[in-house]
């Protein structure tokens, strides 16, 4: 097949092994001499482990612990603070302490209950409030970050205001239900242990294991198996079970497998962040925002992780897609024993999204604005700065997108119709709300240029197949298939003689992680400018080979501790306008229409892009008002998937999309990161829509039937 | 001893009769298209077919199955319902990760043969049970509609 | 190594029922809720520590018919053959819709809803006020109990070991001309267990109310049902006072105590289910129908 229109889609290069489920995910594989694996895991939130004792192991049975680690017992991430197994503190319920191998999983499980160990019980800390009161104690606060305007001139600003809003807000739990189960599988070899499964990031897991195992790189190799959905979940946290597999592996001289059951999936692995955001704004007379101050909590459970990394694309989205005069900051990575949070699609943005687009919608009834007029007010546009002192420097179209969506939706007349209907319908209230927004593209900062380093490598067989070597994972987003189509369409060579092999870390160079929303940018952009250097030296029935490093756009340099300069190279951009039926009597919330308009540079492929705006929005939406994760005393409440409540197909409806082009000048035929994007507009719409048909405010997202029934009861109260 | 048709074929095994229907089917068997999600009745990724009928193998326990006919998405894989499924999963881009895929197929035949040309809220109800975190299922949707409206007459009732 | 585990599939009741009564056996029907009570971890079988003995097979257990205007349906009817069958009232079938995905329907029968005795469970509302008969049968022969007699608390049933449920009645449905509604509050709209279920029965004549009947599931240890309330409606006239609605709903207040759990909260439950008994006492919807 030869590409004429890089948006035109084509068959995915995965698709008859994903139909047929012939390809195998990790758990699917089974190699010789393979034993299980299982974690004994803490049961308490905080404290000492005094003893273990280990119940009699039946031949061909092994306990593997901290003394097994050959290099130091952490997992490398960021900071030094989380063991791979915990041999002194527990912090967290579900913290791995032990595992246990051996062949067969029944006898593993009932061995599981044997073993038994005395801890000094230590006073934890549960709540993300709890943690704000305790914040200046040692070790609740892992990082911190403030910038803006300062605060004197706030405080003056404030002085002669016509008055002063403030409001708190506060986001849940979101947990990923990517729908394979996290796996992780060490190949014993003599010479190398090759450790394989599912997961976002080779050279974390590498690096990871040349720390714990304290051996060469050519010892351990990282292969990726076909991965069933990562979301974020299979950033970071497949590093430390890779060190889990690959120790006991060193440890017992078997190849070590790892799967986990769904409810301890749900229980201990990362889920997106709960917040607490303070807003602080001053208004004048007219309602006109004078100055906005803006302080966000994030709970990082038991561990540093990356917090401190969403931390800071929480912080740089803090003030949404507009120009706020005299804007303030700071934010904390708080510490509670609960399980540590980690990346999560949106990575600290849907937070921040969420917040403030709740609150200046609600600033906007104040002063007797429509929501979307008043948030147009303030929209930044080309050539503004950005609240850490960068630039907008492309084209923004967000105008043209929201024009062309209320035309669309007919959002006025929608809004009146059901304003008028409203009250003769004593059950169901109809509602309809907005959200704006964008996501910066990439890792924040320089990150790309002095963290990851990418490289990237084509290789060119006798027969003129042409293979990508690259370290990205495909979980799902279809990168097999754009960024084949990328290299194919640049070389002019039909479509299916380009192959993308499952990444492995002895064949491929480290062209960074899959995250961050940077793939087909900046992977695709270096893939593109390797497959132009290697057409022009192009010779058939030649191996042939092309390398490109990452090459820096000019920017404003990002200084992290000042928190000043251009946080990320490029923009992409959204509208959402979404509509809701609410049951008065339930509280229950019916999705009835959903819109959606973006920007992302140039779409690689219109099929696969839409795969990514339905299935973020659909986490989007849920998100605000759908999916619902608590924790009691440390303790996950949600163990199943029922009960947590991802959408079925039933919740959700069908979505009227669109997709700007606006050619960027860094990005594979001006292709931006489009993955994370679509996510973070749903909730704040979905919340404007509620809060249309019960003309009521919320400070809290999930919006769940239980808050809208506590709401309308208050509500009722005050009326009585 | 259980006997029972695996495929079209007579099979038999020692494994208790509490055995899960989705191990047997992946680990006895090596049958990898069957997946497990969650193991209790909350995901389809298990699914498969209990004499023509759409069920969860991981609540299956496999004295209960003893001489019915199962079927599994290996066995549905040479027919004609299958090649339309594949090829307007692919045109409708229902595809992302792959994990849910095969349940969503059998979910998709299941639903597509008790009723050729379902609505759009019948498609929904009938892949209720199948969770898809990666595409919000609009896609897949698209997909079963493009099944019907080209199968006709493959979908007839059997 | 798995246990050794003992399974029994006879051809019929008969053989089944003197094994149960030589043997106290976990008897699975659909097992959809078995597998899971019991399910283990991850590639294991569940956990059960008796004999099994499957009964969903047996033909006895899978008959719907109508005796005079009694409906009698095997214990072992799947949802969705209940679905396909005429004869089974039409709220029936809106709650059997609202429960799980087909997949789950194609498995789980109606006589395994009730011997699990979930407060969560969806047909039980409307078999409460349909005031369901169980018939139980052993070796010794049958007795007939009624619903509400026969679930005690949270999967606690009055069965004795060696007992089978094998049908259930609902007493003269198919000749009232009764309004019936039943409503499932989830936290989505597939695959969800109830927060709140709710079932509501009037019979009408000229606008008088003859009977009346309400259940609430979902709000405490079993159905929550009161004879001594729904008298308090019967002779009344329709529109309803709002003081006899406030009367009634302030009855229920006092009997309906729900607790927190993963799900939801006791101080939602309370609202929403009284909110739907509000609602349903309020509407005129059922005397237009
Ligand atoms: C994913 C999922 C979703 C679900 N969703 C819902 C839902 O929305 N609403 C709902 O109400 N339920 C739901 N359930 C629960 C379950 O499917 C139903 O309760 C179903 O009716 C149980 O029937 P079964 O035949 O599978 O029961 P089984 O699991 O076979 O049996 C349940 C209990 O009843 C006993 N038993 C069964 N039949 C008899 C009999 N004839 N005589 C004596 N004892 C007997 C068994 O010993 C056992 O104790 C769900 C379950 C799952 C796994
Ligand atoms: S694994 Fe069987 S339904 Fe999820
Ligand atoms: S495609 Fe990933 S879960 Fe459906």
């Amino acid at each position: 097949m030869s590409l004429k229109d890089i948006s035109t889609s084509v068959p995915k290069k995965d698709h008859k092994g994903k139909v047929s489920g012939q390809l195998p995910y990790i758990s699917d594989v089974k190699v010789e001499n393979m034993v299980y694996g299982v974690l004994v895991r803490s049961p308490i939130a905080y404290g000492k482990i005094k003893s273990i004792q280990l119940p009699t192991l039946p031949e061909g049975y092994e306990a593997v612990g901290a003394e097994h680690i050959s290099g130091p017992n952490y997992v490398k991430i960021i900071q030094e603070d989380q063991p791979i197994f915990a041999n002194e503190w527990v912090n967290y319920i579900g913290e791995p302490i032990l595992m246990l191998v051996g062949k067969d999983l029944n006898t593993l499980y009932r061995l599981l209950d044997e073993v038994k160990i005395d801890f000094e019980e230590h006073q934890a800390v549960y709540t993300l409030d709890e943690a704000i009161q305790q914040k200046s104690a040692t070790g609740i606060t892992m990082a911190s970050y403030e910038f803006g305007e300062s605060l004197e001139n706030i405080s003056a600003i404030e002085q002669g205001a016509h008055q002063i809003i403030e409001e708190e807000y506060d986001t849940g739990y979101q947990e990923h239900v990517y729908l394979e189960p996290q796996g992780m599988l060490a190949i014993y070899r003599e010479d190398e242990i090759v450790v394989q499964g599912s997961m976002q990031c080779l050279y974390y897991i590498k690096n990871a294991l040349i720390s714990a195992l304290d051996c060469g790189a050519d010892e351990v190799r990282v292969v990726q198996s076909p991965t069933g959905g990562g979301f974020g979940g299979k950033e970071e946290f497949p590093s430390m079970m890779a060190c889990h597999v690959a120790v006991a592996a060193k440890a017992v001289k078997k190849s070590v497998m790892l799967v986990f059951d769904r409810s301890e999936d749900m229980v201990v692995t990362t889920k997106r962040h709960p917040a607490k955001l303070n807003y602080r704004t001053a208004l004048d007379k007219e309602g006109n925002i004078l100055s906005m101050c803006v302080d966000i909590y994030l709970d990082g459970g038991a561990n540093a992780g990356l917090s401190q990394v969403v931390l800071q694309r929480a912080l740089i989205n803090s003030a949404g897609v507009y120009k706020i005069p005299h804007f303030h900051a700071k934010g904390y990575v708080l510490k509670t024993n609960t399980v540590p949070n980690g990346a999560f699609r949106g990575f600290g943005a849907p937070q921040s999204f969420a917040g403030i687009e709740s609150h200046i919608g609600h600033l906007s009834k104040l002063g007797n604005f429509d929501p979307l007029e008043y948030k147009r007010k303030y929209l930044v546009k080309q050539g503004d700065p950005t609240i850490t002192k960068g630039i907008f420097r492309d084209p923004i179209l967000v105008e043209d997108m929201i024009e062309d969506l209320l035309t669309a939706s007919q959002y006025k007349t929608k809004k009146a119709e059901f304003q008028h209907n409203n009250p003769q319908n004593l059950r169901y209230k109809k509602g309809i709300g907005t959200s704006l927004f964008l996501h910066g593209c990439g890792f924040t900062g320089s990150g790309e240029r002095d963290h990851i380093k990418a490289t990237v490598k084509l290789l060119k067989s006798k027969d003129d197949l042409v293979s990508l070597k690259i370290s990205n994972s495909d979980m799902g987003q279809g990168i097999y298939t754009t960024l084949s189509k990328i290299v194919a369409k640049e070389l002019d060579l039909p479509y299916e003689r380009v192959l993308y092999p499952d990444p492995d870390t002895k064949e491929v160079p480290d062209s960074g992680p899959t995250v961050a929303s940077r793939t087909t940018m900046i992977v695709g952009k270096l893939l593109e400018r390797a497959a132009k250097k290697l057409k022009t030296q192009w010779q058939s029935g030649v191996e042939q080979e092309a390398v490109e490093h990452y090459v820096h756009r000019e920017m404003i340099p990002w200084d992290e501790k000042t928190f000043t300069g251009d946080a990320y190279p490029a923009y992409s951009w959204g509208v959402n306008i979404v509509e809701v039926e609410v049951d008065t009597l339930t509280g229950n919330v019916k999705l009835e229409k959903v819109y959606g308009n973006y920007e992302v540079g140039k779409v690689i492929d219109e099929r696969i892009m839409k795969g990514q705006i339905d299935g973020g929005l659909a986490q989007g939406l849920a998100y605000g008002y759908l999916e619902k994760m608590t924790s009691k005393e440390g303790r996950i409440q949600q163990k199943s998937i029922s009960d947590y409540g991802p959408p079925t197909a039933m919740d959700v409806v069908s979505i009227d999309s669109k997709v700007f082009d606006n050619p960027y000048a860094d990005g594979p035929y001006g292709a931006k990161g489009a993955g994370e994007l679509t996510l973070i507009g749903g909730a704040p719409a979905v919340q404007a829509a509620i809060e249309d048909a019960l003309q009521t405010s919320f400070q809290q997202i999930p919006i769940t039937p239980e808050v809208i029934i506590e709401s309308l009861w208050r509500k009722e109260g005050e009326g009585d | 001893m259980i006997k029972f048709t695996l495929n079209g074929r007579i099979v038999e095994t020692d494994a208790p009769p509490t055995a899960r229907l989705l191990d047997l089917i992946r680990d006895e068997f090596e049958l990898i298209g069957t997946k497990e999600g969650c193991g209790e009745g909350e995901c389809g990724a298990c699914s498969v077919f209990v004499n023509n009928l759409l069920q969860n193998s991981c609540l299956i326990p496999i004295g209960a199955i003893a001489g019915a006919d199962i079927q599994t998405i290996e066995g549905i894989m040479e027919t004609e319902q299958f090649k339309l499924l594949d090829e307007s999963y692919s045109n409708a881009g229902g595809v992302q990760c792959g994990y849910c895929i095969p349940g969503m197929i059998m979910a998709s035949a299941a639903l597509l043969s008790n009723n050729p040309h379902p609505t759009e809220a019948e498609i929904r109800d009938g892949i209720s049970g199948n969770l898809c975190r990666c595409t919000g299922y609009n896609m897949i949707v698209d997909a079963i509609n493009l099944a019907a409206k080209k199968g006709d007459g493959l979908w007839q009732k059997k | 190594m798995a246990e050794k585990i003992t399974a029994y599939r006879f051809d019929c009741l008969e053989q089944t029922l003197s094994q149960l009564n030589k043997e106290d056996c976990a008897i699975i029907a659909g097992g959809t809720d078995v597998m899971v009570l019991h399910k283990s971890r991850r590639g294991v079988p569940p956990k059960i520590l008796k004999s099994v003995v499957f009964i969903d097979h047996l033909s006895e257990l899978k008959q719907v018919n109508q005796n005079q205007k009694d409906l009698h349906i095997g214990a072992c009817c799947t949802y969705s053959e209940l679905l396909e069958h005429a004869l089974i009232p039409v709220a029936l079938k809106n709650a059997i819709k609202s429960i799980a995905a087909p997949a789950i329907r194609n498995r789980g029968t109606l006589g395994g809803n009730i011997c699990n005795a979930s407060p969560a469970g969806d047909t039980l509302p409307l078999l409460y006020v349909y005031n369901a008969k169980l018939r139980l049968r052993s070796v010794n022969g049958e007795r007939i109990v009624a619903i509400n007699d026969f679930i005690q608390g949270p999967r606690r049933v009055q069965r004795d070991p060696n007992e089978i449920v094998t049908e259930i009645i609902l007493p003269s449905v198919l000749e009232e001309d009764a309004h019936v509604v039943f409503e499932k509050v989830g936290n989505r709209n597939a695959d969800a267990i109830a927060k709140v279920g709710f079932a509501g029965y009037i019979r009408i004549n000229d606008a008088r109310i003859e009977d009346v009947r309400f259940a609430f599931g979902a709000v405490g240890p079993t159905m929550v049902r009161s004879l001594n309330i729904e008298k308090k409606l019967v002779g009344k006239t329709l529109p309803l006072a709002d003081s006899d609605i406030a009367e009634i709903v302030a009855d229920f207040d006092k009997i309906i105590r729900p607790i927190d759990d993963q799900r939801s909260t006791a101080v939602y439950r309370k609202i929403v289910a009284l909110n739907l008994l509000r609602y349903f006492l309020s509407l005129k919807q059922y005397q237009t129908k």
